[in-house]
């Protein structure tokens, strides 16, 4: 403190610069503004760095990487792989499992998708309209999401086997002709795995349009009220449309997410019965890892990346739109 | 209006339908909004009490009453899971991994926001789009070549290979995080602290650190999430016995014990405990943390 108090009317910033500068009699005002910059540039990276040098060693490093081993025929392990260009990404496009895990992927995502803006969305409005108790129902659709991935695909494992809750539920109403093992069965354990994703996820939903709901100019409800709106006329004219930007960057973080998928997938049916559950990242795990085809490995994440990333970039102009 | 659709729809039974369906709505406001939301309730956590009580039942219980209340609870599971499943190690493991974690991306993240948020420098905006870019890279897609990476490098079988790559991965988003909070505070501040002869690194520290103390706890309940959760790189860099975490843990169990669900349940509990105490505590923060634009993965 004692010193600050000194320094004060010496320490201003044209005495420092003038200090630094005591060979060149009278640097030019550009001179000077630079020689500025480029000090504040050497902080502003001593801050930046740390973080920085670990994001382009163990992120953007292996990304490039990515792209390079994908042109090899390599185990992962041999210090000897044989350049082959392109020959991965041809055998790629020809390998009907590739495409198999394709429209799995597209298939499980669609109903992830559409239950969680479906169901988000009228859960939300309802949740809107009640006046008692929305936090405690917020927060008991919110305690799915913070569950680990591996706490879902166990416990709705568990509900969908031959003895579990689900039968047992559609048993109790009449349903006995549709039991099954529902994770055992080709035709159902991709649609059965979407649904308990959609479950660790429509809460987040629900919440991120309650608060779209919330910005809703009010007078438009008012307005629908006037004019004798029912509830779902009201919802179908004044929320959906106010929401629309809502809706969609919902539908692409969801897309982006069902993309990603793997935990579930991997935890429980690994990609089987029959291949009716493969999706991009657990084919691409396999051929990776458990087959050892580092190249056709990475060969399917180049294809899969590219995927996630013109949703992402979508979903980030989308979102800086809606910003404006 | 009223008048003349009275006129046209004039069957007297679909009037005094429609005349009971408003006394019955009347009596009892927002009944149907309620009978829905408690059916979404029951759906979102029907599967978590069937866990949480199965947890405390015996096998016999398990078998005569699979959807009941434990009566008498018991304890066998959660010990067995605890000590013979070793569960206890994986807790410590995960514990270990979560925490350094969250250190490293409190320290790092906060850095970067401040240094994206105050600071006018050379590159600023190639580092902006680089980081952006890092928001939609996902880490399943650079699996391969990070395992490779952390096999040279000799980290396999580390928590460090776990822990680094957390950070990594999560940096842009955080760094974008405490971004945001640093760009509400005042340029007086630290105008005032530079007046006063006060170093870029001392502002930082003592000026407005403190002041965004929120943020850092978004960062911190988030990354613990995250981290605490995460099943991929633990399923890939740690192979090792001794370094398992707790989803790994679970993995492996429900592998050799796929029936046993009182055994599997309390390994539930076990995983999920300290992710609800700190949720039930900090909802708000959770969130409004996720909901402001992480994927859930």
């Amino acid at each position: 403190m004692t010193d600050t108090l000194e320094s004060i009317p010496a320490a201003t910033r044209v005495g420092d610069l003038q200090h630094s500068s005591s060979n060149t009699p009278r640097p030019s005002i550009a001179q000077r503004r630079r020689r500025k910059v480029a000090k504040r540039s050497l902080v502003a990276y001593a801050f930046l760095g740390p973080g920085l040098i670990l994001y382009l060693v163990f992120v953007i490093r292996p990304t490039i990487e990515l792209f390079g081993m994908a042109t090899f025929d390599w185990n992962g392990l041999s210090p000897i792989r044989e350049f082959i260009g392109f020959d991965n990404f041809v055998k790629l496009f020809g390998d009907p499992l590739f495409w198999r895990a394709f429209v799995n992927n597209l298939l499980f995502l669609s109903i992830l998708v559409t239950f969680n803006v479906v169901v988000g969305l009228v859960t939300a409005s309802a949740l809107a309209r009640v006046r008692r108790g929305r936090l405690i129902f917020q927060l008991i659709f919110f305690l799915p999401v913070v569950q680990a991935s591996i706490v879902t695909a166990l416990v709705w494992r568990w509900i969908y086997a031959p003895d579990g809750l689900a039968n047992a539920f559609l048993s109790s109403i009449g349903l006995d002709g549709i039991t099954r093992g529902w994770l055992g069965d080709p035709s159902t354990a991709l649609a059965a795995l979407a649904l308990a994703a959609a479950w660790s996820g429509f809460g987040l939903s629900v919440v991120i349009f309650m608060a779209g709901i919330q910005g809703i100019d009010q007078s438009l409800y008012d307005a629908a009220k006037v004019d004798g709106a029912n509830a779902f006329q009201t919802f179908t004219n004044v929320t959906v449309p106010q929401l629309r930007p809502v809706i969609t960057v919902v539908l692409l973080l969801e897309m982006i997410g069902g993309f990603q998928t793997f935990d579930i997938i991997w935890a429980t049916n690994r990609g089987g019965p029959i291949n009716s559950t493969e999706v991009l990242a657990t084919y691409m795990f396999k051929r990776g890892f458990t087959d050892a085809d580092f190249g056709y490995g990475a060969a399917i994440a180049v294809a899969f990346m590219v995927i996630v990333l013109i949703a992402a970039v979508i979903s980030i102009v989308v979102r800086e739109r809606n910003d404006d | 209006m009223i008048e003349t659709t009275a006129v046209k729809a004039t069957p007297a039974a679909k009037t005094s339908q429609q005349a009971r369906r408003r006394t019955l709505g009347q009596r009892f406001p927002g009944l149907a909004l309620y009978a829905y939301l408690s059916i979404v309730a029951v759906f979102a956590i029907a599967p978590l009490i069937l866990a949480w009580s199965t947890a405390f039942k015996t096998r016999p219980q398990v078998v005569e009453n699979p959807y009941g209340l434990p009566i008498p609870p018991t304890l066998d599971n959660l010990i067995e899971a605890w000590t013979t499943g070793r569960f206890s190690v994986y807790f410590i493991s995960s514990l270990v991994i979560a925490l350094a974690s969250v250190l490293g991306m409190i320290v790092l993240a906060s850095l970067a926001g401040y240094g994206l948020a105050r600071m006018k420098f050379w590159g600023r905006r190639f580092v902006i789009v680089l980081l952006l870019l890092g928001l939609t890279i996902p880490v399943t897609a650079i699996i391969l070549p990070l395992y490779t990476l952390m096999r040279d490098l000799g980290l396999l079988n580390t928590y460090a290979s776990v822990v680094i790559t957390q950070v990594a991965v999560g940096l842009p988003f955080f760094a974008f995080l405490m971004r945001a909070f640093f760009l509400r505070l005042p340029n007086a501040l630290e105008d005032a602290a530079r007046m006063d002869g006060a170093s870029e690194l001392r502002i930082y520290w003592s000026v407005m650190l403190p002041l965004v103390r929120p943020g850092i706890l978004t960062v911190a309940l988030l990354q613990f999430l995250w981290s605490w959760n995460n099943l991929l790189l633990p399923l890939v860099f740690l192979t090792g016995e001794s370094v398992r975490t707790l989803p790994i843990g679970m993995l492996l169990l429900s592998g050799r014990f796929t029936t046993d669900y009182g055994l599997l349940s309390a390994a539930v509990i076990i995983l999920t405990f300290p992710v609800i105490v700190l949720f039930l505590f900090f909802q708000r923060n959770f969130v409004a943390g996720l909901a402001s634009g992480a994927v859930k993965d």
